[in-house]
């Protein structure tokens, strides 16, 4: 099938997605990640600690766990809809960073993208095709956030190429 | 109001197919601004724009007549400061939350790392909160508006509506426009500069035979 042959062009992809995702904000609410991002931390550590987990007023006050949170169920989607995607196009495969550096760059990028969500109470998708297209004041301030993030991550990012 | 497996279904749908389309283009977000600010190159910025303005103009259409779920979300200073700090662990990582799940799809175990951190990063930001109950919850999550010293307020498409009696449709289009003209000079800067790379090109393939000739004599 000519699809999984040929790479599609992002535009026509995100456009696409874009028209779903309208679909989806008169139904339910607009594409996100971190929320269910969060509810899957918050399942994991109750199936990790049980009840334990309610100690900390965050998991009862801003994130009661419940499994049947539909924000958890699109990230699972776009992992399926991946590996159907990359299987089908033979495009799967294991891939393993190789240097120390990557997996400690990785490691830092991970909890500074996680705890930075959950500081603002937002992800980089709300922001961009969330909050900024229903004009949401919080679209723009993080929006602003991540742009400066962004530059100052790309600022590092190049010392340390050109320190290697 | 549909039954809470019926959203699961839904949004389990609309993310399978977001997946497919996204490993199928490539498209990523962190590349979208990365590279634009890295390596002035604009594939998957382009995209994100595209998205934006149709968003921009079906989110607001529907919010016009009173449709659609928007995030009754007020912000505060946390949100500029939280987004600052995702947007250098993104360039770190090398992949924002979509990416990390399309990637670990793919067989990427970098990508998968960097998810199970993201989950590890949003645990300990639950340690803090629960121990300095800041900041406030948006109403999204708790159902009440905050409005402690350090939170600037909710407004979106549809309070200006109210407050201007204006469609918001019309702010929408504004915004559109906005969007419309960062894509058109992205599209200007890119012809600008393949016809720099044929201008290049040529006086390569001219001056060459010269070259030669040079080196001969």
């Amino acid at each position: 099938m000519e699809f999984f042959k040929k790479t599609l062009d992002p535009i026509i992809a995100l456009s696409a997605i874009a028209v779903l995702d309208i679909f989806m904000f008169l139904i339910m609410g607009a594409w996100t990640v971190g929320g269910g991002e969060t509810m899957m931390t918050g399942l994991i550590a109750k199936a990790a600690i049980g009840d334990e987990l309610e100690r900390l007023p965050f998991w009862n006050i801003v994130f009661p766990v419940h499994g049947d949170y539909w924000k958890i169920y699109i990230s699972l989607g776009m992992l399926f809809g991946a590996f159907v995607g990359a299987v089908l196009s033979k495009e799967f495969y294991w891939r393993v960073p190789r240097h120390l550096s990557e997996w400690v760059l990785i490691t830092l990028g991970g909890l500074l993208m996680g705890f930075g969500i959950r500081l603002a109470y937002i992800c980089n998708v709300s922001t961009f095709f969330g909050l900024m297209p229903e004009m949401n004041m919080g679209g723009y301030l993080a929006m602003s956030g991540i742009l400066a993030g962004a530059w100052v991550g790309s600022l590092i990012y190049k010392k340390l190429l050109e320190a290697e | 109001m549909m039954s809470p497996v019926a959203e699961c279904f839904v949004a389990f749908l609309f993310g399978s197919v977001a997946g497919l389309l996204m490993q199928r283009s490539r498209f990523c977000n962190t590349a979208a601004l990365r590279d634009a600010i890295m390596f002035k190159t604009y594939r998957n910025t382009k995209a994100m724009l595209a998205a934006m303005m149709i968003l921009t103009l079906g989110f607001t259409g529907f919010m016009s007549l009173g449709a659609g779920h928007p995030l009754q979300f007020d912000v505060g200073l946390n949100t500029f400061a939280g987004l600052f700090l995702f947007g250098i662990g993104m360039v770190f990582a090398g992949a924002c939350t979509v990416s990390t799940w399309v990637k670990t799809g793919e067989g990427n175990l970098g990508a998968l790392w960097a998810l199970i951190f993201t989950f590890v990063g949003m645990f300990l930001f639950s340690l803090v909160w629960s121990a300095s109950w800041w900041p406030p919850a948006p109403q999204t999550m708790t159902g009440q508006i905050n409005a402690p010293a350090l939170q600037l307020g909710f407004a979106n498409a549809q309070t200006l509506q109210q407050k201007f009696g204006v469609p918001a449709i019309v702010f929408g289009l504004v915004q559109f426009a906005v969007l419309f003209g960062l894509y058109r000079a992205i599209l200007k800067r890119e012809r600008a500069h393949h016809a720099e790379h044929v201008k290049h090109q040529q006086e390569h393939a001219k001056g060459k035979p010269v070259e030669t000739a040079v080196q001969n004599a």
